[in-house]
């Protein structure tokens, strides 16, 4: 991997901008060559591709949505119930709503859910896996890890279902429930790596150079630690948006004229099997999520245990 | 001894977890808005009754008390009383949870023979179509949410060709066995009932496959993964270069190795199929622990609630505990580390 | 995912295609001869099996008399217990247990002749003390329907006479007797545990209860595990075994489960005979679609309201209340709901006795509607006051009257916003008036089949702080009122104020009076039920001794 730097490339002491600009280089080089890998996994692509249109589809909902205002409160009883046809390819609703409007907005509210979830629960259990692990032994490394044992001892998707009982049932609630379980997964992922990262070389020798705590834990052992993290990340955005579809699916997450996935799903399973469209649609646009960031996720996975990490 | 110590250690570990869970789970419980005791009395109870029943559950003492209460008739078996079915809540459990464990030890079976099945079928047959096929059906089997799963199965199996039961343990009019481990088709067996068994058989198979199909997915595909790669380490060359029976290089040397990561992530496995459990119950209307659990949580019922997460943590802690006894038993590097840890 | 799809859907619409059409296993055994007619005695069978009514429910099932109030537990308590006096269609009370009776002068002492030879279902004979016992069970308790018989000191001069001493008139105290159903004193007592929170009567039985009975009623419990079904067996030794259907029951199994795919699944395999009654429109058109199905209705003394808050801007200014009321669509909204719905006439569903035909009815108009909206003080910047609709999550279908309500009002400007709530939340919020909503939609069931039972329950202070009502009337004057039409003894002149009250309570446009509600069940057509003979009192539509299962 290492790019011999001949001697008429270096005719001084490099400078800083020089360092900085082969590093700029180097980074560049390293993408090119992890794009042209995943790029080789058709699968991968798909995944990428998957999330990519749904994402794209979710913010201009408004505009890709053949009827934008059924997501909203509205009625047209004289147009309920009906089976999918041309004007409404995956049919209406009992309250004749269309329903590729109202999935195409119910992405909208799993994508939050996943994003503003990993947004709370990553840095919190990378930090705090992160210190555990480069003290381990300490009292710190004992204080969180055993209190990240009770909150793994009981399945998260229970704990979650049990504190969104107690809230009232929105989306907001149901995302702070499945954060409070989420973190522990990533302080033990983070104290893994961590604990381990902690002997390398690069590591004692900044140690031994005199490099502040915070240095090390933020510059040298955190960016060792991004790939499993970013690829546990994607895969998590599908379990989470499975529980954030669970919850919505008893009444405690996304909360109706709202179009939630899992919400529709619930009101749609009360009309099968005749009207099976209600309730199989939005079953199919989680499934199409979840496998699009699960097929993302194993790309990315691929991608780093080949690079050695 | 070395065992024993491993035991000894995961004791105490548990024994900590365990408590860190009950303050968890009482903090979740009672820390909730509204008047429990109200909420299970209904509106139009007097508030004599409604204040009564506050008293014998201490609901008007400071949490630190109310906690005291309860872990000391805990620590006595004693669970308190459900608001919903308004007894004690052990009584529930112990009609309850067996029928949860039959269904989760059922679909356990399920996803060890299956997601190991497929996963060497899988292996052995790689890039062609089987292969193909089973990656397919474990990638949908992974990502599709196991209420999704349960409706389908039940629009398809159980109405559409109607060949399974949709709802409950037993047929109607089939005598319930006399109850020896709660497990419904142990006890016919035992008793010798094999029509009331297979009746039961026949209620267990769509729930314990729609809980079942997430976990068997996701073994099939470590199982396939692992197997390939194993299949080109050296050892199992040298294996078959010296002439060793292949029945002996795959059955032996190549499947033990190849477990590992399959019963390592049982655990986890584990973990996800008590949790779906809480779906799929509700919608076979099985009566079991789970579906239990999420109507306490519904109604908030107070102490049904502590006690469901409390067995099942318990349950759960056990299931990890044996799953690394599994692995030690498989791995001798790990057996090596746990006794060097000692 | 593009070979996956097109699979899923090859399901879905499989299943799609194929359950209309069920499992034809057999022809049906078209017998020109009346349903009706017993199954010829001639046959020597093998031992016959026992012919069930099987009726799903939604869970808990309370049948304990001093505990169970909600649907399903007052249909488990009255096939399994008796009362003294048994309701009847047509709003009157007859003769039960209590074989006649009599009341004082100053209409304050009520004695009850008890009937003799009547048996509890362990063969021991119900005696003056048990209806005693009962009682003070009842009241010490106080759950259930408590609330609905209360205020009288109860004797037992002798084995067959009950004294009910009440400490003021009512004149709803014979039908409330309803609601006393008799335990097995001797029984209850065997079975109650010394340690409970009722003192010297331990825990009154009430854990044994819980799971078994001690009634005289023509069914007993015989297996009950909780939350999955609830199975009971004929009383042959009844004490009114000649009124049981000739084709009645041998066992009456309520099944834990209103999931419409399995309701749907067990009507298909010929393992239910009646519906749950949570069933939703859609599923039970496509029941009724079924062979040796029919869907069927019948009114009920249940009504649905949109409570709105009497003290809340803007609807706390009578014009903007009667704005409300003429915007409204009440064609539309009871188009939505089953056919043969109708709306409310009135503040009382108009099965009860004592309903007011002659009040105020409100139909959409918009101009009167915008002519009420300008009286309003709120009128000019309405658009400054949204009015918040919370709906009940738990009843998924109410959706679609709240959304027509927010279209309906938006016609004549006034915003609104709709929200579902989890029923117990409604509950929490409706206890208070400052977290009361603008509106509530529920349903209420009236629990006496008078209509003062109902003003009582919807608009007396006493319930102010209740679900039952989010009106917050808190009116004294009309306390009063309410109190003293329930005390006149005389029915005629108890009408005519019940009438005066409803025209009143219309006018005011207190609440939004959407329709009474029709009772809708899908019924396999062997079972020969006819619920609109029975009385409307909740707990007696399904009374399994007059209901007739010939199955083929």
């Amino acid at each position: 991997m290492a790019r011999e730097i001949t001697a008429g490339e270096l005719p001084g002491p490099i400078t800083r901008e020089q360092v900085k600009q082969l590093q700029r280089k180097n980074r560049r080089e390293n993408l090119g060559r992890s794009w042209y890998k995943f790029s080789r996994n058709p699968l991968s692509v798909i995944g990428g591709a998957t999330i990519l249109v749904i994402v794209l589809v979710a913010v201009f909902a408004p505009w890709v949505a053949p009827f934008p205002e059924h997501a909203k409160p509205f009625t047209d009883f004289a147009n309920a119930s009906k089976p999918p046809s041309a004007q409404h390819l995956f049919g209406t609703d009992e309250i004749g709503r269309d329903i590729l409007s109202r999935v195409i907005f119910g992405f909208r509210f799993s994508l939050t859910m996943g994003i503003v979830v990993l947004t709370l629960v990553v840095p919190t259990g990378v930090v705090l896996g992160l210190l555990a692990g480069y003290y381990q032994g300490s009292w710190l490394d004992t204080i969180i890890m055993r209190i990240t044992d009770i909150f793994l001892a009981v399945p998260s998707l229970i704990l979650a279902l049990a504190i969104a009982a107690v809230l009232e049932p929105n989306l907001f609630n149901a995302m702070v429930a499945v954060s409070l379980m989420w973190w522990p997964w990533y302080t033990r992922l983070s104290y893994g790596l961590a604990s381990t990262l902690r002997n390398e070389f690069y590591v004692t020798s900044a140690e031994t150079l005199g490099a502040g705590k915070l240095h090390i834990l933020f510059r040298e052992i955190l960016p060792n630690m991004t790939s499993p993290i970013f690829t546990k990340m994607s895969l998590d955005m599908g379990w989470v948006i499975i529980i954030g579809a669970t919850l919505s699916f008893v009444g405690l997450g996304v909360q109706p004229p709202r179009p939630g996935l899992g919400t529709m799903m619930a009101s749609g399973a009360k009309y099968l099997p005749d009207q099976w469209w209600i309730a199989v649609f939005p079953a199919l646009g989680i499934v199409v999520v979840v496998l699009g960031f699960n097929l993302l996720g194993d790309g990315l996975r691929d991608l780093f245990s080949a690079e050695g990490v | 001894m070395r065992l024993l110590g491993f035991l000894t250690r995961r004791g105490f570990q548990s024994i900590f977890v365990l408590f860190g869970l009950s303050i968890l789970i009482f903090v979740i419980a009672r820390v909730l808005p509204g008047d429990p005791a109200r909420a299970a009395l209904g509106a139009r109870a007097p508030q004599w009754v409604v204040d009564r029943l506050r008293e014998d559950m201490h609901l008007d003492e400071p949490l630190v008390a109310q906690y005291g209460y309860w872990l000391g008739d805990a620590l006595q078996g004693d669970l308190g009383i459900s608001l919903v079915t308004r007894r004690d809540v052990t009584d529930d459990i112990r009609d309850f949870l067996p029928a949860s464990l039959e269904l989760v030890m059922f679909a356990g079976l399920i996803t060890a023979v299956g997601g190991i099945g497929l996963g060497i079928l899988s292996a052995r047959n790689k890039d062609k179509w089987v292969d193909n096929f089973i990656r397919i059906f474990s990638y949908m089997g992974v990502v599709t949410p196991s209420f999704v799963a349960a409706i389908l199965l039940l629009l398809l199996f159980g109405l559409v060709l109607d060949w399974f039961p949709t709802i409950g343990r037993l047929s109607e009019g089939v005598p319930r066995p006399t109850t020896i481990t709660g497990f419904y088709t142990i006890d016919s067996l035992l008793a010798g009932q094999f029509a009331t068994a297979w009746d039961a058989l026949k209620h267990l198979i769509l729930p314990a496959v729609a809980l079942a199909l997430g976990s068997l997915s996701q073994e099939a595909r470590i199982t396939r993964s692992t197997m390939s790669d194993n299949l080109s380490k050296d050892y199992i060359a040298a294996g078959r270069a010296l002439g060793v029976p292949e029945r002996l290089v795959t059955g032996r040397f190549l499947l033990k190795a190849s477990l590992i990561p399959t019963v390592s992530i049982f655990g986890l496995d584990f973990a996800a199929t008590l949790s779906n459990a809480f779906l799929v119950e509700l919608i076979f209307v099985w009566p079991g622990i789970s579906r239990y659990g999420l109507n306490a949580m519904l109604r908030k019922d107070v102490n049904a609630i502590s006690a469901v997460i409390l067995i099942l943590g318990i349950t759960f802690i056990l299931v990890n505990i044996l799953v690394d006894l599994g692995v030690g038993a498989l791995d001798p590097r790990i057996r090596l580390r746990a006794a060097r840890s000692d | 995912m593009k070979r996956l799809l097109p699979i899923l859907l090859g399901i879905a619409l499989l299943a799609a295609a194929c359950t209309p059409t069920p499992a034809v296993e057999e022809p049906p055994p078209e017998e020109p001869g009346a349903p009706e007619e017993p199954a010829a005695p001639e046959e020597p069978a093998a031992p016959e099996e026992p012919v069930p009514l099987r009726i799903t429910f939604a869970w808990p099932t309370f049948i304990d008399p001093a505990v169970g109030n909600d649907f399903s537990s007052s249909h488990a308590m009255t096939n399994l217990y008796d009362s003294l006096v048994f309701p009847t269609a047509d709003g009157t009370m007859d003769p039960w247990l209590a074989e006649s009776w009599e009341v004082s002068d100053d209409g304050l002492t009520y004695t009850f002749r008890l009937r003799d030879g009547v048996k509890f279902h362990d063969g021991s004979d119900l005696e003056a003390s048990d209806v005693v016992y009962s009682y003070n069970r009842f009241q010490d308790i106080g759950e259930g329907f408590a609330y609905v018989v209360s205020g009288a000191e109860v004797s037992a001069p002798d084995d067959r006479t009950v004294e009910f001493q009440l400490s003021a008139q009512s004149g709803l105290f014979i039908p409330s007797l309803v609601r006393l159903y008799v335990v097995n004193e001797d029984l209850v007592r065997a079975n109650t545990l010394a340690e409970g929170p009722y003192g010297a009567e331990g825990d009154y039985g009430k854990e044994w209860l819980l799971t078994n009975d001690a009634g005289s009623g023509p069914y007993q419990v015989v297996e009950f595990p909780l939350e999955e079904y609830l199975l009971m067996d004929k009383f042959e030794g009844w004490w009114n075994a000649a009124a049981f259907n000739p084709n009645a029951p041998d066992q009456v199994r309520f099944i834990a489960t209103t999931e419409t795919v399995t309701v749907r699944s067990l009507m298909d395999d010929g393992e239910l005979e009646i519906t749950d009654q949570w069933q939703t429109i859609e599923a039970l058109e496509a029941l009724d679609a079924m062979d040796g199905v029919s869907s069927m209705a019948f009114p009920t003394m249940n009504s649905f309201y949109y409570m709105m808050n009497n003290r809340k801007a803007p609807l706390d200014d009578v014009n903007c209340r009667r704005a409300v009321s003429y915007a409204f669509d009440y064609d539309q909204a009871v188009a939505l709901e089953w056919p043969g719905t109708k709306q409310m006439v009135g503040p009382v569903p108009a099965t009860l006795g004592g309903h007011n035909p002659d009040v105020t009815v409100y139909k959409r108009d918009l101009d009167k509607a915008r002519e009420e909206l300008a009286l309003c003080q709120y009128g000019d910047d309405i658009a400054d006051y949204p009015i918040e609709v919370v709906w009940i999550a738990e009843v998924p279908a109410e959706e679609k009257w709240a959304l027509l309500f927010q279209a309906n009002m938006a016609d004549i400007g006034i915003p609104v916003e709709v929200v579902s709530n989890p029923w117990l939340s409604v509950v929490e919020n409706t206890s208070s008036q400052e977290t009361s909503p603008h509106i509530v939609t529920i349903y209420v069931t009236a629990s006496l089949p008078e209509a003062g039972a109902m003003l009582q329950d919807r608009y007396h202070s006493s319930t102010a702080a209740t679900w039952q009502q989010n009106e917050w009337l808190l009116d004294e004057d009309l306390d009063a009122r309410i109190e003293d039409a329930l005390a006149t003894v005389d029915q005629e002149q108890r009408f005519a104020k019940y009438a005066e009250l409803q025209a009143e309570l219309a006018d005011q446009a207190v609440s939004l009076f959407l329709y009474d509600q029709l009772q809708k069940h899908a019924v396999a057509d062997y079972v020969d039920w006819r619920p609109e003979a029975n009385s409307p009192v909740q707990g007696y539509q399904i009374y399994a001794p007059f209901i007739g299962v010939s199955p083929p």
